[in-house]
């Protein structure tokens, strides 16, 4: 514990070097203003803002990274309750009631119960995942291969089966992510799989060209397809930013509530923001003192959410910086980033690279003491991308977008796999299939092979390594029930 | 029997991926060394998969849908009917920037994109469209070009930009 807060000084003093602080507001300013675009969410944010960060060190990447983020998710709900367009699955339960307070003329108060609350989220969170994170690689040091290689067919189960609304979809697009993931050089024995002859595709595919097909030409694809010419309503900033006493008094608890649930959904590999969002909202609903008041748009239905989003979001901190596993879209473009630099998150990621994980966390508490301040007063400025006409807006994302994807190798084969993707990303949204466990497979597919042969190696090519380990055999038997169990009670209920 | 036909082809083209990947996965070397896995086998999981994923898509096609699928009709998902014109746009512009990129530059097929998009978006100043994509496009080649050191081609403009870019 005081060795934690001893580290985190250092990361402080590594955090507020004028240049590191430079590039955290760069990305704060710069998450803020791209996630208030409709239509962006944050893995998009990311995976568009990734080459601004070349001529940087790792640790001022990294930093810039973090506050692109955080800023996009609080720009995001800016969008949410004026425009009640959910940039992602985690926003929908803050447009719940969001988007009718500022019907109401609220939109004030609504946003800064976000803003603050995010704030107040965000900083419990950091502090846990500052807590957390060396207990948790205390822990992770002592896993092997075997270990590692269940901890991600959990995360495989999580983010594909458990969420979403149906468990056939969701796998299948956790397997088109593998099978992306299998293309080009084989890590192990340096073979070519699925290359085709194409030398680009050699390297294998990159994460980013997959989230900006599926995220920014599929979403511009689909968008223009079926709601390019809806009228939007934009509502209006009128009135009090601030909140009255009574807000205060009904929006702390609700935050305070809303950390509790965000927080361990996001710290564990469990993935996704949805579900503790759309828990905080049940339950504040159900604890509310103004039951009438929901649906007409009650202050605690945006707080909690809102607060959740935020917590569950920083969470997923815990499992990307300590074992190298990303739970969300977002963050398995973050890991990508990670590896530009060639630094893979894990256990050792604390003890080699030091300065680069503290100055990050201490980051962390700067940034959103940043976004506190850049998102309440310029609040009016925020509004005024809103009014892009959505032409230009939709134009001017998938020129930045495409620049993201292109210039990772001036390659034009990028380019033609970006279009793919886009039109396989149409198709997915249109039918329902979730994207977030293809991004996910891509990404963590590869290292969850690489794990298992290193295990296999050791056992001398025994597959029974797997499951006579403790741990990994328990991490495998709850993966395997959790992908089971709900396919069985439906089959028991029908008949 | 009353199916989807949409989801039915989907489902199919799951399961043919999985067939298509298996095949190509028997021309892989099965040699792995101390792991005994050689470069084979992850692909053959997934090809198991993909053809369980597409039988088990299929089969829910053909006994009255997908599960909890998304509505058919626009309306009820809060969308207009098909504007297939945007799609064609859209898709016209990225096309466009595939082949303009390495010919006539950068910029300029940023801006083609940027106007291709725009229309499909439904706007029809065309002139307005593309000077704000040659703007953009100008904008971010000299940031990259000049400040990032990241080179971008110059193309067709080549003589006007003054030897920056490839």
């Amino acid at each position: 514990m005081t060795e934690a807060f001893g580290s985190l000084l250092h990361g402080f003093s590594i955090a507020l070097t004028p240049f590191n602080l430079l590039w955290g507001f760069l990305g704060v300013t710069l998450g803020t203003f791209i996630g208030v675009l409709p239509g962006v969410g944050p893995a998009l944010t990311v995976a568009m803002l990734m080459p601004l960060t070349i001529k940087l060190d790792a640790t001022g990447a990294l930093i810039m990274f973090a506050g692109i983020y955080y800023g996009a998710m609080y720009g995001g709900s800016t969008t949410t309750i004026l425009l009640n367009t959910p940039g992602e699955s985690a926003s929908i339960a803050t447009a719940l009631e969001g988007n009718l307070m500022a019907k109401n003329g609220r939109a004030g108060p609504a946003l800064a119960t976000c803003a603050i609350g995010s704030f107040v989220a965000g900083t419990i969170a950091t502090i846990l995942v500052t807590l957390l994170a060396p207990v948790v690689v205390e822990v992770a040091l002592k896993f092997g291969p075997a270990e590692y290689f269940a901890l991600m067919i959990f995360a495989f189960t999580t983010v594909s089966a458990v969420i979403g609304s149906s468990t056939a979809r969701g796998l299948t697009s956790l397997f088109i992510g593998l099978l992306l993931g299998v293309v080009g050089i084989d890590s192990q024995t340096g073979r070519s799989r699925f290359a085709f002859g194409v030398p680009e595709l050699l390297d294998g595919i990159d994460v980013v060209v997959l989230a900006v097909g599926l995220f920014a030409v599929g979403e511009a694809l689909y968008v223009g397809a079926y709601a390019s010419r809806l009228e939007e309503k934009l509502e209006q900033l009128k009135g009090s930013l601030w909140m009255s006493k009574k807000d205060w008094q009904r929006s702390w608890p609700a935050w305070l509530r809303a950390t509790a649930i965000g927080f361990p959904f996001g710290s564990i590999p469990a993935g996704g923001a949805e579900i503790p969002t759309f828990l905080s909202y049940a339950t504040e609903k159900k604890l509310t003192k103004y039951p009438h008041e929901f649906g007409h748009g009650a202050i605690e239905g945006v707080a909690g959410p809102e607060a959740a989003n935020n917590a569950s979001v920083t969470g997923a901190l815990v499992p990307l910086l300590t074992l190298g596993i990303p739970t969300s879209a977002t963050a398995a473009v973050l890991l990508s980033a990670f590896q530009n630099y060639g630094i893979q998150p894990g256990p050792l990621l604390f003890q080699m690279q030091g300065d680069l994980v503290w100055g990050l966390l201490a980051s962390l508490y700067i940034g959103n003491v940043l976004l506190l301040i850049l998102n309440l007063p310029l609040v009016g400025m925020w509004v005024k991308v809103l009014m892009i006409p959505r032409p230009l807006l939709y134009a001017g994302i998938l020129v930045f977008a495409t620049l993201g994807a292109y210039s990772l190798h001036q390659s034009v084969v990028d380019l033609v796999i970006l279009y793919i993707f886009g039109l396989l990303g149409f198709v997915m949204r249109r039918w329902g299939i979730p994207v977030a466990p293809a991004v996910i497979g891509l990404i963590l597919g590869p290292l969850a092979e690489t794990q298992a042969r290193r295990a296999l190696a050791i056992s001398q090519g025994s597959a029974a390594v797997f499951v006579t380990q403790p741990i990994s055999a328990s991490i495998l038997a709850v993966s395997f029930l959790l992908l089971i169990v709900p396919l069985i009670v439906k089959l028991v209920r029908r008949h | 029997m009353r199916y989807k036909r949409a989801e039915l082809i989907l489902s199919l083209a799951i399961l043919f991926l999985g067939i298509a990947v298996a095949i190509g996965t028997s021309q892989l070397s099965s040699a792995g060394g101390y792991a005994r896995i050689g470069p084979n086998v992850a692909p053959m999981i997934i090809s198991g998969g993909l053809i369980l994923l597409g039988a088990w898509l299929s089969y829910e096609a053909l006994s009255g849908g997908w599960r909890n699928a998304v509505p058919d009709d626009p309306e009820a998902r809060g969308e207009h009917p098909i504007q297939a014109s945007a799609f064609v746009w859209v898709s016209a512009g990225l096309i466009a920037q595939i082949f303009l990129i390495h010919s006539a530059g950068f910029v300029l097929a940023q801006a083609a994109l940027f106007l291709c998009v725009a229309r499909g978006f439904g706007s029809v100043k065309f002139v307005r469209d593309f000077a704000i994509g040659l703007v953009l496009g100008l904008g971010v080649f000299l940031f990259f070009v000049k400040f990032l050191n990241v080179n971008l081609p110059a193309g067709w403009l080549q003589p006007l930009l003054g030897g920056a870019g490839i």
